[in-house]
């Protein structure tokens, strides 16, 4: 059991339901991995620091700050980014909602804030709006004043069949 | 010329264990020059930082023997170190005398960070103002400790050293948490006091513990402060003065001082050394009749 430090440990993961190998260095994050090796660039690079949100992805459905996991750590697990949800025909109801409510002014954190919202209708389909404050606690917006993220986030929830 | 990030890692290996016993031998075998990871939410940033340079970090995410939650026959719980926060916000079997435990877990941080962060690694990373351990304190846990050549147990409140280090040997990796069963009419609860809610650090964090007689006078009571020492701090003076007694707004008034006295608070960023102290006051007054409160309401 020596020091190498160079090594780049066999990593597998499926990303929007595609299975994947890698090789990875080990300071490699998550983020990083998926931006730059998988050209994903919903999730943003944000703090770089687990602050501010912009990095959020599903890890077997629950969100998840990327700019501070190591891609090693989720050996195995399901990763799904904002470009696993709908597509610019069929945008997924959470998309179409942050359109029609005009949810999103920057964008920055729109990816982030769309799939924690997603984590959390479907654990709670019912969430209430203290509910659906409480998750965005760690997705920060410097542009909107969230009103219209709720709004859109309770609209998706309530066109729900 | 584009600069290299100032936030690289340096390099390390990254290695897996999958059980207990195979960390407790990398453990030995790597000693200082490595670090562990739990749920990664502090180390990593540490690593990103450079304010951490290990040459070996060991995940601990393989060992499925570190993940669990579940009552013990005598009433109490037993937490593995790697159960995630959400995980324990979520227990129904941490409720009314222990549900002080869940309370500290909400107040950590956010739902992203939950979802990685473990009971374990909010010990383990020994910051005075863990919201998690208050709480475990007040309730009596203890840690069980696992090394090479066997293990050992030891409360809690005996785990944190200073900011930062713990009472962990070379060799040796925290097993999990064992939380006593709680005594009938017992209640507790956790209070945070941060600027920005559970996303900041806490200013002040106070965990209050109460056990009733069937007179309404204290059997006990636990008094416990985040941030304002360096480590979690018991209020033992404090406790001493409502044990036995009349839990009278004059009594707790009193308790709120001499917790205040207790604490051993320094000044940075979030708050004065004198503030801290006036807001160990208040905050212990609040927990305090909070706690008495539901313990009043709880079935004998």
């Amino acid at each position: 059991m020596n020091f190498h430090g160079r090594t780049k440990p066999h990593l597998r993961l499926t990303i929007n339901g595609v299975t994947r190998e890698f090789l990875v260095a080990p300071t490699t994050t998550l983020l990083e991995l998926v931006r730059s090796k998988l050209g994903l660039t919903g999730a943003k690079r944000g703090c770089d620091d687990g602050n501010c949100g912009a990095c959020t992805m599903l890890i077997d459905g629950a969100a998840v700050k990327t700019c501070i996991v190591l891609a090693l750590q989720v050996q195995g697990r399901e990763v799904v980014t904002i470009e696993g949800l709908g597509s610019p025909q069929q945008l997924h109801p959470l998309q179409q909602a942050f359109l029609d409510h005009f949810a999103s002014q920057c964008g920055y954190c729109t990816p982030g804030m769309i799939l924690t919202a997603k984590a959390l209708l479907d654990e709670y389909p019912n969430a209430t709006e203290h509910d659906i404050r409480d998750a965005l606690h760690g997705t920060i917006c410097r542009c909107t004043g969230y009103v219209k993220i709720v709004e859109a986030i309770e609209a998706a929830r309530d066109s729900r069949v | 010329m584009i600069s290299s990030s100032p936030l690289a890692m340096t390099a390390f290996d990254y290695l897996q264990p999958a059980t207990v016993q195979e960390c407790a031998e990398m453990l030995a075998h790597y000693g200082s020059s490595a670090s562990v990871l739990a749920g990664g939410t502090d180390l990593v940033v540490q690593l990103q930082h450079r304010a951490m340079r290990p040459r070996v970090v060991i995940g601990l995410e393989r060992i499925v023997e570190l993940r669990y939650l579940e009552p013990d026959n005598d009433g109490g719980v037993s937490i593995g170190a790697m159960t995630l926060l959400r995980d324990v916000k979520e227990a129904s079997v941490l409720s009314n005398g222990l549900s002080l435990i869940r309370q500290g877990v909400t107040q950590v941080s956010c739902v992203q960070i939950r979802n990685m962060a473990t009971l374990g690694g909010n010990s383990c990373n020994a910051s005075p103002s863990a919201d998690t351990v208050p709480p475990l304190i007040a309730a009596g846990a203890t840690v069980r400790i696992v090394g090479r050549k066997g293990e050992r147990s030891l409360p809690l409140e005996d785990f944190f050293l200073a900011p930062g280090k713990t009472a962990l040997k070379v060799g040796e990796l925290l097993h999990g948490f064992a939380v006593p069963p709680p005594l009938p009419r017992t209640a507790g609860v956790y209070c945070k006091h941060a600027i920005r809610g559970p996303f900041d650090l806490a200013i002040v964090g106070i965990a209050a513990k109460v056990t009733l007689d069937e007179r309404d006078r204290v059997r006990s009571a636990r008094i416990v402060m985040a941030a304002v020492g360096p480590t979690p701090l018991r209020a033992r003076k404090a406790e001493v003065l409502l044990t036995g007694q009349v839990p009278t707004e004059a009594l707790i008034v009193e308790a709120g001082r001499t917790a205040a006295d207790e604490a051993r608070p320094i000044s940075d960023q979030r708050a004065s050394a004198e503030y801290r102290r006036s807001m160990v006051e208040v905050w212990t007054r609040s927990a305090l009749r909070n706690a008495l409160y539901d313990a009043r309401r709880a079935a004998a």
